[in-house]
């Protein structure tokens, strides 16, 4: 028996809206995450449970532009695209060289890595220290999310099923902050990460003016406290051995993860702290 | 009903938009050089070109390429650029049970339209989404490199 697969694929973002706004649909950006999801057997189509719309055509999906100094980045931007843009800030297209290979780079998106809320998704520990926020759109009107509140758990976000990602957006952030991206995995073209970190520092005259991290793969969600950064706002760097520990200990705390064929819970942690103290020890953010 | 352009001829099918454009390259199209490894992405012995980018085929379904420009190595067998991959993948020993093969020449055929004169990490790095459980790689990346010095550009 065939199964009937209802789809649609239309020309404009507001037909698109107003489609996800009759009915609850599946969205597909690149498929990367998706088709690996509903996989069946060869010949079977995947089996997806909602009638399907297809969006990663939409023009309106792909600008990427700075607006009062914020750069906006369309969700289907794939990530050979923003490679390839000179607005992407370095240090995410770092992350990006670390995920897979070129053919999943030419297809997969950074929308679709956002609305898959993998624990591992490589583009969010950096989003979540650029305190990224996401433009949702439906037929009634936009809305601003920050990614840290849209993002609930594994494969959960806070999303109405009339709305889209359109924009994700990084707030303006100073020339002379330094952000760092690590990734620990196997072989990068199948690796999901088994810990991940992102850093960012900014530095006046050895006091530190602001200090984000954030951790993946370490918990259902990224791993980010502002209460504990706010401990080290001010500190000169170096810093002392005390604060060092003092943070590292904070996290200890608050750092559960779990064991999986991938890696163990003890391994992910003990290299999470470890990235967390080479960052602190601020090594490379110091003159010479 | 799904148009599109394969291998430089125009298209249609009925097959639902869900249905892979790997299983309608093989079974719809009789296209059978495009592989099946692992079905999620990983292997890269699916790999077809979506308007001139490398994609697996395997991971696309046929509703997103409608009007799209996809070429299978079928497609590119007459080219220039083929014959000299072929010529470097025998005389380096690149080919052993060759089921990888059409994938790995659909990547290195990507890499040197992109980047004519690669560097042995950048080969690297351009099949990286491909698996080959005979070679060990070396003898591919010794073809690549040969065929980057005969091509010489193409
Ligand atoms: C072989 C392989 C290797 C991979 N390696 C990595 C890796 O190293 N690191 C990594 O982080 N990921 C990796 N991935 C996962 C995947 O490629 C990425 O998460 C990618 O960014 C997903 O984007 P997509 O457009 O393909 O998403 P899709 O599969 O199209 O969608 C994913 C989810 O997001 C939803 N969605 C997509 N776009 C929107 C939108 N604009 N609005 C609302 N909802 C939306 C979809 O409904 C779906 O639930 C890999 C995948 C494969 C197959
Ligand atoms: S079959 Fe498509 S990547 Fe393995
Ligand atoms: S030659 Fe056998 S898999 Fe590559």
């Amino acid at each position: 028996m065939i199964e009937k697969i209802t789809a649609y694929r239309f020309e404009r973002l507001d037909e698109t809206l107003s489609q996800l706004n009759r009915e609850d649909c599946a969205i597909i950006a690149g498929g990367t995450d998706v088709m690996v999801l509903h996989k069946s057997r060869r010949g079977v189509p995947p089996k997806i449970p909602k009638p399907i719309v297809f969006i990663n055509h939409l023009s309106e999906l792909k600008q990427v532009y700075q607006h009062h100094k914020d750069l906006h980045i369309g969700a289907c931007c794939t990530y050979s695209e923003l490679l390839e843009n000179p607005l992407i800030p370095f240090a995410l297209k770092n992350a990006i060289k670390t995920i897979a290979a070129p053919a999943i780079r030419n297809r997969g998106t950074l929308g679709g890595n956002i609305c898959n809320a993998s624990p591992a998704g490589d583009m969010l520990p950096l989003l979540y220290v650029y305190n990224a926020k996401l433009l949702l759109r439906s037929v009634n009107g936009d809305r601003m999310v920050a990614i840290s509140d849209f993002i609930q758990g594994p494969r959960q976000v806070q999303r109405f099923h009339n709305e889209m990602v359109t924009e994700i957006i990084l707030p303006f952030v100073l020339g002379d902050s330094h952000v760092v991206f690590e990734k620990v995995g196997n072989r990068n073209a199948d690796t999901i990460a088994k810990v991940s970190f992102a850093g960012f520092v900014r530095i006046s005259k050895d006091r530190i003016d602001d200090i984000r991290f954030a951790f993946g793969a370490v918990g259902p969600t990224m791993v980010r406290s502002i209460d504990i950064e706010k401990k080290l706002i001010g500190k000169t760097i170096p810093l002392a051995d005390a604060d060092i520990a003092e943070i590292v200990a904070a996290f200890d705390k608050i750092i559960r993860p779990i064991d999986d064929q991938r890696s163990t819970a003890a391994y992910r942690k003990t290299v999470a702290l470890h990235l967390l103290r080479y960052f602190l020890s601020m090594k490379q953010y110091q003159p010479n | 009903m799904i148009k599109f352009t394969l291998n430089g001829r125009t298209v249609e099918t009925d097959a639902p938009a869900t249905a892979r454009l790997l299983d309608l390259l093989r079974d719809e199209f009789e296209l059978i050089g495009t592989k099946e490894g692992c079905g999620e992405g990983e292997c890269g012995a699916c790999s077809v070109f979506v308007n001139n980018l490398l994609q697996n085929s395997c991971l696309i379904p046929i509703g997103s390429i409608a009007g799209a420009d996809i070429q299978t190595i079928e497609g590119i067998i007459e080219t220039e650029q083929f014959k000299i991959l072929d010529e470097s993948y025998s005389i380096a020993g690149g080919v052993q049970c060759g089921y990888c093969i059409p994938g790995m020449i659909m990547a290195s055929a990507a890499l040197l339209s992109e980047n004519p004169h690669p560097s042995e990490a950048e080969i690297r790095e351009g099949i990286s989404g491909n698996l080959c459980r005979c070679t060990g790689y070396n003898m591919i990346v010794e073809a690549i490199n040969l065929a980057a010095k005969k091509g010489d550009g193409l």
